[in-house]
């Protein structure tokens, strides 16, 4: 008996060998991309499918259109003035400068008696890709009312066409004052209705337009089956709208090859940046969905500055100017974020000049608000900060809950976050150059 | 499993169950705990009722299949039939078997054929919570036709075995070869095991082919004998996964759904050996047998990609190294019978992912194509304990005989992984462990004509994945291979406990 007891202990033994490595089943660290992806998955971000083809002629249309300065009543300024190719579709000014205005970009400088636009020129890249809501208060939009202050024509096939429709109204940004007169010295026909009278001065856009052999020509082979007594501004809206949707949609970036299942499209430090937008950095809590914002409005805390915006006026109430809106007082709309990194300066005002300040002002809103140093924005604007306590004290109140406590990003992570940021360009987003005409319809320059 | 019955598993682990119904002679490598089925099963075996005990105790039935060259103790010919089902609880899965075998000797020349039909039902989560899966299509308004829903239907599988073999009666040496073929449309658990995917069809084959020699050595006390065995495991199979993309559409201004297939290749290749002893023991009815198996797997890299996300299903290629010493003892005595295996599997696996696109590392170095871009290395320290009684009890007055058996099976498995992130610059450890084990019962009626058996069994201690949130989550993170399976890096995993249960009424009928 006793050799049957041997192999017994043996297998005593070799089990007591295997068994005593038995722990409890212990945390295996996820992968970043494991971790990056399940946050993302929360937030129904998902990539961009390519934009729909678009009408050649249509296009050719709205092309023309958005670089030609008959549009607007002193015939200074083109839609792509403060929409700027060379500035990524945005003009690269903290304010806008409208009509009476000189130079083109960052140079441009405003004209005599004329003051700012009270708000940033947003950049026009993915303009068309579906926004919620349109202008950085929100009057107009995908699914609400019509903007209170006009009645835009019920056939316009979608929001950006709406759009279109508005700045030739807006005396400060491409129709001017009473009493102007154009480059040519002869007087703005426009600028003589009254704010209230948006059918006539389209109907004016019209008469100029249709005036001009060359459009004639487009409109026709734009809308073929439209007799030129039939064309409205409500057609050469729908135009540029198709231009946009054409030469500015721009959502091939190396986030969106990520979200295309391409790990390797963005590197390590974007993904660690990426967590930290998803999770601890809370960004994601406004800026989600397919287009990583554009659908809710928010008060980040920016500093007051420019003209501001009616009742509000000096300052901009943002959202909380429209009718029964208080809540939203101090709210902008949350822009998509594609391309982000090329559409510099940031916020409603254009009061942070880079990725790296935007992302260090949410870092610590509320010691940023109170700490804002008007030095860093260009001299001409720098006499319109609203610094005083009172107002500081008024935009604080309304803070977005997620900003009203640090972050407490550390610097390393700051800069992830800027790395995740840029990985969201499509490079081709770069150099828009090659969508500005050579010349224009009316003859007047382009630049 | 945890008391919860839900249990996180990271997954940057290889997970191999190696394809064959043959025992002993491939060795099953798990690096999570998630049930397997019992699709295997599907071969007659006269031991299962005992915990499967096999080291020191012959298994009249299943023998054959594992080793060729034992059918030389075959002593007249036999028809086998041995309809098997499993089931996983929750209505998480099954299958059922339906094999025909006949074994034949004419003098010193044996063979067998046999025919394996199978069916496999779809697995599906385990029901909890009352969640209830939607299985429609779905729509894609101006997109496009619907796109499928989860393929519900069972799938089969076909195995065919041929067995061939000659004895020496002069020097009781016997020599013999094998070989199964199998067609495969379902692997049990695939379409469980990529997450987030829609559908999941699989084609492959196995090939399984083996040469077997027993040699005995007469004695008093019983017949001293040696077994050697060498296998050859081939198993290429192709996963076409069905995955709905979300997309937002510019155009329509809302998120459109986009069928994306993903077309997953899965080869190993194994090669073993297996040497097993038994010898009788001074006390009347003893017997002790030794075995030792040695396992070299290697996981092809796979031939060619086109698909996008390759990079994200780190196919890795690798290889194992895998063994196992074990010993056993027996005791027959009279209608009695009892057994008991103890087997340590000491295994190494190392795999690692390749960067098919140059990869920026961290520290601002560059990963060429082909470079290694996470290196897995695995240490398993696996064991395995069977133990099983049986008893005849003659039928007073009657040739006819019931006979019972009771037995248990326990795996421990315990690995660390080491995994050195060579992108992100990084190195991490996993120390792991778990028990499965198998409560095993049997019934046999004896017949002057033929024999019939019931074997049963309930595996437990392992899970599926479940409806969890991060499981869901995780999409695509988790890939499958083989045969071998091959589980990706990425994250947590939530396996809900499940249950094993599985019937075999096997039919031995003697030809004359």
């Amino acid at each position: 008996m006793t050799l049957s007891v041997r192999p017994l202990c043996v297998a005593a033994l070799l089990l007591a060998v295997a068994c005593d490595e038995t722990p409890p089943t212990t945390g295996f660290p996820e992968s970043l991309d494991a971790q990056l992806r399940r946050s993302i998955g929360q937030w129904s971000v998902v990539p961009i499918a390519a934009p729909p083809q678009q009408d050649p002629a249509l296009v050719a249309l709205g092309r023309a259109l958005m670089f030609d300065k008959i549009l607007s009543g002193n015939r200074d300024i083109s839609c792509a003035t403060c929409h700027e190719p060379a500035l990524h579709a945005t003009d690269g000014l903290p304010l806008a400068i409208g009509t009476g205005g000189t130079g083109t970009g960052t140079a441009r400088t405003l004209g005599p008696g004329r003051s700012f636009v009270p708000r940033n020129a947003p950049s026009l890249l993915n303009s068309a890709i579906g926004l919620s809501y349109v202008f950085w208060d929100g009057r107009l939009s995908r699914f609400g009312p019509p903007p209170p202050d006009v009645t835009l024509p019920r056939d316009l096939p979608n929001v950006i066409a709406a759009q279109a429709m508005m700045p030739v109204l807006n005396r400060r940004e491409m129709r001017g004052n009473p009493g102007d007169v154009d480059v040519f010295g002869n007087p703005n026909e426009l600028a003589q209705f009254t704010d209230s009278q948006p059918d006539q001065i389209w109907r004016g856009i019209m008469r100029r337009l249709l005036a001009i052999p060359e459009y004639v020509t487009l409109f026709s082979a734009a809308y073929p089956g439209v007799p030129p007594s039939s064309l409205t501004f409500g057609h050469a809206a729908t135009a540029i709208a198709a231009f946009q949707m054409a030469a500015l949609m721009k959502t091939d970036s190396p986030f969106d090859h990520y979200l295309r299942h391409e790990d390797n499209a963005i590197s390590v430090e974007e993904k660690r940046g990426g967590i930290l937008f998803f999770t601890r950095a809370r960004c994601v809590s406004c800026h989600n969905g397919p287009l990583l914002g554009g659908q809710s409005f928010s008060n980040s805390g920016v500093p007051q500055l420019g003209p501001g915006v009616g009742r509000g006026a000096p300052l901009d109430l943002g959202r909380g100017e429209l009718p029964n809106n208080d809540v939203y007082r101090f709210a902008f709309r949350v822009p998509p974020l594609r391309n982000v990194e090329l559409t510099a300066p940031y916020f409603h005002n254009g009061t942070f000049a880079t990725l790296e300040s935007v992302v260090a002002h949410y870092n610590d809103v509320p010691t940023s608000l109170r700490n804002f140093n008007p030095a860093t924005l260009p001299a001409a604007v720098q006499s319109s900060y609203h610094g005083d306590q009172a107002t500081i004290d008024d935009i604080l109140k309304t803070l977005e809950f997620t900003l009203r406590t640090p972050l407490q990003l550390t610097e390393a992570e700051r800069g992830q976050l800027v790395a995740f940021l840029k990985s969201l360009t499509d490079p081709s987003a770069r150099d828009l150059s090659g969508i500005v005409p050579a010349s224009v319809p009316s003859g007047l320059p382009v630049r | 499993m945890s008391p919860s019955g839900l249990r996180a598993v990271c997954l940057v682990v290889p997970l191999i169950c190696l394809v064959s119904p043959a025992r002993a002679q491939l060795i099953p490598i798990k690096t999570i705990p998630i049930a397997q089925g019992d699709q295997f099963q599907i071969f007659p075996s006269n031991n299962m009722g005992m915990g499967g005990v096999s080291i020191a105790l012959p298994d009249s039935l299943g023998d054959p299949f594992a080793n060729p060259a034992t059918t030389a103790r075959l002593r007249a010919s036999r028809f086998f039939s041995a309809p098997t089902v499993y089931s996983l609880s929750g209505n998480a899965g099954g299958g059922r078997s339906l094999p025909f075998a006949m074994l034949t000797r004419r003098a010193n020349w044996y063979g067998g054929l046999a025919l394996v039909l199978q069916q496999v039902d779809p697995s599906r989560p385990p029901q909890q919570n009352g969640f209830i899966a939607v299985n429609a299509p779905l729509a894609r308004p101006g997109s496009g036709p619907p796109i499928p829903g989860p393929d519900l239907r069972a799938h089969g599988n076909q195995y065919a075995f041929g067995m061939f073999g000659r004895s020496w009666p002069g020097s009781n040496l016997s020599i013999g070869g094998s070989a199964l073929w199998t067609g495969l449309h379902a692997l049990d658990g695939v379409d469980l095991l990529y997450s987030g995917s829609r559908r999941v069809e699989q084609t492959g084959h196995a090939v399984d082919v083996r040469i077997g020699a027993l040699k005995e050595w007469p004695g008093e006390r019983g017949a001293r004998t040696l077994e050697a065995v060498v296998v050859h495991n081939r198993f290429a199979a192709t996963h076409n996964v069905l995955y709905v993309d979300q997309f937002w559409d510019p155009g329509l201004q809302q998120i459109v759904l986009q069928p994306r297939t993903d077309h997953n290749f899965d080869h190993t290749n194994t090669w073993g050996a297996q040497l097993e002893y038994q010898m009788a023991l001074p006390t009347p009815g003893w017997r002790i047998g030794w075995v030792a198996t040695v396992n070299r797997a290697t996981h092809p890299k796979l031939p060619s990609y086109d698909i996008t996300n390759v990079a994200v299903i780190p196919w890795d290629p690798g290889r194992t190294y895998a063994y196992d010493l074990g010993v056993g003892l027996s005791k027959v005595l009279g209608p009695a019978t009892f057994g008991v295996d103890a087997i340590y599997e000491p295994i190494r696996s190392y795999t690692w992912a390749d960067a098919i696109a140059p990869t920026a590392t961290l520290g601002g170095d560059t990963i060429a194509v082909g470079g290694k871009t996470v290196e897995n290395r695995f240490k398993f320290s696996n064991a395995v304990f069977r133990i099983g009684v049986g008893r005849d009890i003659a039928l007073e007055g009657s040739p006819k005989a019931i006979g019972l058996q009771f037995g248990l099976m326990m795996r421990s498995i315990n690995y660390r992984l080491q995994q050195t992130n060579h992108v992100e610059l990084t190195q991490r450890a996993l120390r792991t462990g778990w028990l499965e084990w198998s409560p095993t019962w049997g019934l046999t009626l004896r017949f002057p004509e033929f024999e019939l058996r019931y074997r049963g069994r309930v595996m437990k201690g392992a899970g599926r994945p479940g409806f969890g949130a991060q499981f869901v989550v995780g999409a695509r993170d988790l890939a499958v291979s083989s045969g071998a399976i091959l589980a990706v890096p990425s994250g947590p995993l939530s396996l809900v406990d499940v249950n094993t249960a599985t019937h075999q009424i096997s039919l031995s009928l003697p030809i004359h």
